[in-house]
């Protein structure tokens, strides 16, 4: 029988810094993996455990995968002194992913934070396979300082070349340098002003990913800013461990994110006490 | 239901027949508490089948503490042959707690197409021998949970005390089996015995109601536990909490459990570890932030766990009233206490007479 518990091998293609604290990890895993914007996969360092990571590559190229990682703890540590040709496991993909059919004919406001721009990476390359389907989307992102934004390049650049007539960019950081020309100030502020881009704010459909201080503070702007509960689309960071329903660690109220997420309407949310937690 | 007369000689050797041809578990008593243990010759004529439930959960047999659960990147083929597991006086609640485990592991409702294939192979190579519980002990509260203290289903075969020997049901194919490999032990059953079993029955559930009396609340436990989220009750009681876990470990129907990785020679291998939503880094996610950081909150949450949760997901209380936490826990906290609390600072009716 399938067994869920077992890993597939995988090759390290490629390390690329983002950022100081931030590395991205080309990946090619030994059979045929596909996954949805949105969906996370288990990734096993040998010997040393397993975590949570969402894909932040194009769901449309499964000969190799990208995944986005900051330092932040013992695997990920590990994982950060991890070179091109070293092995590691994936398991997945698991949860549920951004429900893109019903975005259609929408406008899309994305708001990231920090790392949280991971997964919101994956789901641009999907909007933008599509893109004739949605009439606007605005990408707002921030992060604390120049140095730290992720995927600078295509972030600061290449995107807002190639689509330019359909994508509009709000780019800040808490704390410029000389160098920066841009926005400052927590993401938020980015949101200021959203209404004269986004005509229909209560039909525009909003995706949140970020630290959880930052959902937090985004999703009540949001409400305030007019969208509606059910348009706001929230990426849940937990502690997931079997990825498959089983373990109970990604309990959030009566649901489990593994599998009714990672990724929830705030709707769904609201009543539970200590989300942002 | 199909049902047989097993006279005590008759009961005797069918149990010999069963730790020859079978591993064969039962309880034996080991100071306050009965364990299970493997049968042998030392100790089967020491085996207490129909008292009450054990101490330690029968999720163990399935789900024991620690488990390889997988191989990377070489795979060895060590393939342990097992006999097939009997055990012997298993009780309704752990009858309840396997059906739990059973939505867990590999149910429509926990993680759709993913199902747990070692739980799944444990479950077709054991044999469940149930029995009616004839001594209750003081922690046991099944009839609270709207339980009883008998199976009705579940097992493949179920034992009911009657002085004379027993009465057994025959709950599934597998119990058919057995019935049919000692056919000549068995014999039919008559009016009587079924009257006196009927008896025993009432006297048993009688017995529990007056040992819960002053526990007893008009709301089931579902509707105290729902929105109780800031109710003072968690905090004090959580007060004598000295974070163990005990209780999640002893309790038959939790089943969270941890993967880890390790190396092994040249191979690496995933284990599975019981874990306890007690313990505070249960919930912490890597860069540390911790949705229940107070003890209180996690106090809750195997309530919310039990009453709240699993109902909402499956339709039934994850709590099957066997009271083994009750009879672990070195704060001495006893749940029936805290909902009974909850229920009075609901202002729901409860029975207070001692
Ligand atoms: S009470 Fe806690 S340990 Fe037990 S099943 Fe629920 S979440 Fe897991
Ligand atoms: S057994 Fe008692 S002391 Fe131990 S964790 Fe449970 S409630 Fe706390
Ligand atoms: S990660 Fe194990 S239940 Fe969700």
């Amino acid at each position: 029988m399938n067994n869920p518990y077992q890993p597939i091998k995988t090759e390290i293609l490629q390390v690329i810094q983002e950022t100081p604290q931030i590395k991205t990890f080309v990946l090619k895993p030994e059979n045929r993996f596909e996954f949805r914007a949105g969906q996370f996969i288990q990734l096993t360092i040998p010997g040393i455990g397993e975590g949570p990571f969402t894909p932040s590559s194009s769901p449309y190229k499964n000969e190799k995968l990208e995944v986005t990682i900051m330092q932040v703890g013992r695997i990920t540590s590990s994982l950060h002194n991890m070179k091109e040709g070293d092995l590691v496991g994936i398991r997945g993909p698991y949860g549920n992913r951004y429900p893109l059919e019903r975005w259609k004919n929408k406008e899309i406001l994305i708001v990231g934070g920090g790392v949280g721009l991971a997964p919101l990476r994956s789901l641009f390359f999907s909007l933008t396979h599509y893109i004739n389907d949605y009439p606007r989307i605005v990408f707002c992102y921030g992060a604390k300082t120049p140095e730290d934004i992720v995927y600078k390049e295509s972030i600061l650049d290449k995107w807002q070349k190639e689509f330019k007539n359909k994508v509009s960019f709000r780019i800040t950081v808490d704390q410029g340098d000389e160098k920066w020309k841009g926005r400052v100030g927590v993401v938020t502020t980015a949101l200021e002003g959203i209404n004269e881009e986004i005509k229909k704010i209560t039909e525009s459909v909003s995706v949140v990913c970020g630290p959880p201080i930052m959902m937090k503070f985004t999703t009540l702007k949001l409400l305030d800013l007019g969208y509606k509960p059910e348009n706001i689309y929230l990426s849940m960071e937990k502690n997931m461990s079997c990825g498959i329903g089983k373990c109970g660690h990604c309990q959030l109220g009566k649901y489990l994110v593994c599998r009714d997420g990672p990724v929830f309407t705030y709707e769904k949310l609201r009543d539970i006490p200590q989300i942002w937690d | 239901m199909k049902e047989f007369f097993l006279s005590k000689d008759s009961y005797l050797k069918f149990v010999e027949n069963l730790s020859c041809e079978f591993s064969l578990y039962a309880p034996v008593q080991k100071g306050d508490f009965l364990f299970y243990d493997k049968v042998n010759k030392e100790n089967i004529d020491k085996l207490f089948v129909d008292l009450r439930r054990t101490i330690h959960p029968i999720k163990s047999f399935f789900i024991p503490p620690q488990r390889r659960v997988s191989e990377y990147f070489i795979s060895s083929s060590e393939k342990r042959e097992e006999k097939k597991k009997v055990i012997l006086g298993v009780k309704n609640c752990d009858l309840n707690a396997l059906k739990i485990l059973d939505n867990v592991y590999f149910g429509e409702e926990f993680g759709r197409e993913y199902k747990d294939p070692y739980y799944m192979e444990a479950r077709k190579e054991t044999i469940l021998i149930s029995s009616d519980c004839m001594d209750p002990d003081e922690n046991c509260f099944c009839t609270l949970v709207q339980s009883k203290p008998f199976p009705e289903e579940g097992f493949d075969l179920n034992l009911s005390n009657i002085e004379e020997g027993f009465i057994i049901q025959v709950g599934s194919e597998k119990g058919e089996e057995l019935i049919e490999a000692f056919r000549d032990l068995f014999s039919s059953v008559n009016k009587d015995m079924s009257k006196k079993r009927e008896k025993n029955r009432e006297k048993i559930f009688k017995l529990l109601e007056k040992i819960n009396k002053k526990f007893k609340t008009s709301s089931s436990y579902r509707e105290l536990v729902r929105d109780s989220y800031d109710s003072s009750v968690w905090k004090k009681y959580s007060e004598s909490c000295v974070e163990c876990g005990g209780c999640n470990q002893i309790c038959p129907t939790c089943r969270c459990f941890l993967l880890s990785d390790k190396k092994r020679g040249e191979k690496y291998e995933k284990y599975y570890l019981w874990d306890s939503c007690l313990l505070a880094g249960f919930a912490r996610v890597a860069g540390g932030a911790n949705p229940r950081p107070y003890l209180f909150q996690r106090f809750a949450n195997r309530l919310f766990c039990k009453f709240f949760f699993f109902p909402e997901n499956i339709n039934l209380d994850a709590c099957t009233g066997c009271g083994r936490c009750i009879s672990v826990c070195p704060g001495k906290i006893d749940m029936r206490k805290v909902l009974r609390d909850l229920a009075i600072e609901k202002r729901v009716t409860v029975s207070l007479e001692k």
